[in-house]
């Protein structure tokens, strides 16, 4: 294999490895707990920038790029600082926002979150550097490493497919234990489960958390290999991707989301960024717009469960001795 | 004061824009319960409409009718072939907003992909200043003035002296029981979608002739405040969607007066976020027709 497609490959991979962590966080948040959480980009920007400004060090007055804070610290802790940061963000933004709105609405409130968000960063520029964004971010351990830059790429890679597989381990923590299936009966009826006893306001809030927090990681996953973040990365639309994989993957399960991730966001999106450019300046963007509104409508007519469905659990034996007295049955209804 | 006079002058001519664009989104919304995302695209689609008309050379007037037109043509047939048959097929809140997104992403860069992502300008503007006490206005602005003020009558005559308008509020309240009352409701439907469709795109129209150039993201860049005007005049009321577009369009510009312009839109957002959080029925609840809005 040329060195040319060595390259093209494991970049791929190293968005698929961002956009499932992404897809896994969201699942969480709207697949799991039901919460439509249309700022979900947002704390994919706020790891971003956190593990941008943690690795750069602190600007120069006479510095090409202004920013709050700045240091160089050590490569696995600008990670975690990412993650703890998309999650302390969304705790700030689930205690204003997260009430018991009708989902259309609660997505509105999201949305404006996003929107604001992204006012603020462009136009407070010492803030993140405003609208040109933070650039250079230096790649993690490569002084270290010494290494040429396609052996780097394949380190690149194995780095992510670990990131991703520690967050696997949390996120399938939550989803298969009791606590997963507190989520989805709050998904289904939050009244019923609040009767039975659940704190629903605290489910929502650890479901937003946790998600903000995997989102912050991915996006300093994403920053420090592509090195460079502007508001323009991440604009409301690329949550709508998000969703999008979701509905095409399958949401409320974890294969759907890595499903999704794998069709949309990165055989969509990712792949054709490196494919020729033909028509005039912005068409190329314009037709891949279109195509994920269309392939979102598409899937919410024929396939509105996706391509891999949330598995219809069935409880036999709590069943038949249920059948036995009262003849009601325990199947949880799917959405 | 030098600097407030010139902003509330600005804020009425940006109220009138946002009390066309939200009069219909409130009527729409309010009929439909559809929070229809691809609003603010549509209004970019009828300003091209309009673009595609004035480059015959022919009056503006007439651009601005073909604007009229197309958003009441387009959101008729989008409502037909789009939303209702999801809706019978069963999709809900969720699966809507997502619906509504995606046609807006299509409308969007499909004019993208046909004029391409530059700036445009309708032709036959003949902008001079004329002065009206303090305030100094030019001829286009006070042409849209006119067309917010005379949408807005025609509205309010609608609304209080048609039986269509008595129907319409009526399958606003309460769609079942419109319906056992012996209303058409489907035929209210596809006439609320209509007129928010014809009052969507003059206010698209407005919009161009206001910032005189735009480019296919102008009306999406309007949705936000349209949404807040609508939901601050609590949804399905006209008259609060007016009232709401005279706050918000004069609080933005003298917030851009006297702050930045750069955060023009966020007093909108503030005032949205504010709104559905503390009050979401809006601030006319007394008179909403008491949708449940927190689930």
């Amino acid at each position: 294999m040329s060195s040319a497609w060595q390259f093209y490959i494991s970049s791929v991979l190293i968005y698929l490895g961002v956009d499932i962590m992404a897809c896994w966080g969201l699942n969480l948040q709207f697949g799991y707990a039901g919460l439509v959480n249309f700022s979900f980009i947002v704390f994919q920007a706020a790891g971003a920038y956190t593990a941008a400004v943690l690795t750069l060090g602190r600007p120069g007055p006479a510095s090409i790029q202004q920013y709050l804070g700045g240091a160089h610290w050590p490569f696995p802790l600008p990670v975690l600082a990412a993650g703890a940061v998309g999650a302390l963000l969304a705790a700030g933004v689930g205690a204003i926002g997260l009430r018991r709105l009708r989902s259309d609405y609660e997505a509105m409130v999201m949305l404006v979150v996003s929107l604001i968000a992204t006012s603020i960063a462009t136009n407070q520029t010492n803030l993140v550097n405003g609208a040109n964004g933070l650039d250079l971010v230096p790649k993690p351990l490569a002084a270290v490493l010494h290494v040429s830059p396609l052996s780097y790429q394949w380190f690149y890679v194995a780095m992510t497919a670990v990131v991703c597989g520690l967050v696997f381990l949390l996120v399938t923590l939550i989803t298969g234990s009791p606590l997963g299936r507190s989520l989805r009966a709050m998904r289904e009826n939050e009244r019923a489960a609040a009767a039975l006893g659940r704190n629903v306001t605290g489910l929502r809030m650890l479901a937003f958390v946790v998600g903000g927090g995997i989102a912050g990681i991915s996006g300093a996953i994403l920053v420090m290999f592509i090195s460079a973040w502007s508001p323009g990365s991440w604009l409301y639309p690329e949550t709508f991707v998000y969703f999008t994989a979701l509905i095409v993957g399958g949401s409320g399960n974890n294969m759907g989301a890595v499903v999704g991730a794998l069709l949309v966001p990165v055989a969509f999106l990712e792949a054709t960024r490196f494919l020729p450019q033909f028509g005039p300046p912005g068409f190329i963007d314009a037709v891949q717009w279109i195509a994920i509104g269309l392939l979102a409508l598409v899937f919410l007519w024929f396939w509105p469960r996706g391509v891999v469905p949330e598995r219809r659990r069935r409880f036999p034996r709590a069943r038949s001795q249920l059948a036995a007295t009262e003849g009601g049955q325990l199947e949880q209804n799917a959405p | 004061m030098n600097l407030l006079l010139p902003a509330i002058g600005f804020g009425v001519v940006t109220a009138s824009i946002l009390a066309l664009a939200g009069v219909g989104f409130t009527l729409q919304f309010g009929v439909t319960n559809i929070l229809n995302l691809a609003y603010g695209s549509i209004m970019t689609g009828a300003a091209f409409a309009a673009l595609l008309v004035s480059q015959r050379g022919v009056n503006l007037w007439i651009a601005v009718a073909a604007g009229g037109a197309f958003g009441a043509v387009f959101s008729v047939a989008l409502n037909r072939v789009v939303y209702t048959p999801f809706i019978r097929r069963g999709t809900r809140l969720f699966g809507m907003i997502i619906v509504t997104i995606s046609v807006a992403l299509v409308v969007q860069y499909g004019i993208q992909a046909i004029w391409g992502a530059s700036f445009f300008s309708l032709e036959g503007l003949h902008a001079s200043a004329i002065q009206l006490g303090a305030f100094a206005f030019t001829t286009t602005q006070l042409g849209i003035l006119g067309i917010g003020v005379g949408a807005m009558i025609a509205v309010h005559a609608l609304l209080r002296y048609t039986t269509l308008g008595k129907a319409m509020r009526a399958t606003a309240t309460n769609v079942e029981l419109a319906r056992n009352c012996g209303i058409a409701t489907d035929r209210v439907i596809d006439l609320a979608w209509a007129i928010s469709g014809c009052l969507c795109g003059l206010a698209g129209v407005a919009l161009v002739i206001n910032v005189t150039a735009f480019t296919d993201t102008t009306g999406s860049d309007l949705l936000i405040p349209i949404i807040a005007v609508a939901v601050l005049g609590g949804i399905g009321q006209a008259y609060g969607a007016m009232l709401g577009a005279l706050i918000i369009g004069i609080t933005s510009e003298i917030a851009a007066a006297l702050i930045s312009p750069d955060y023009k839109d966020v007093v909108a957002f503030v005032i949205l976020i504010a709104v559905l959080l503390v009050r979401p029925k809006g601030i006319f609840s007394e008179i909403a027709s008491g949708k449940e809005v927190a689930a």
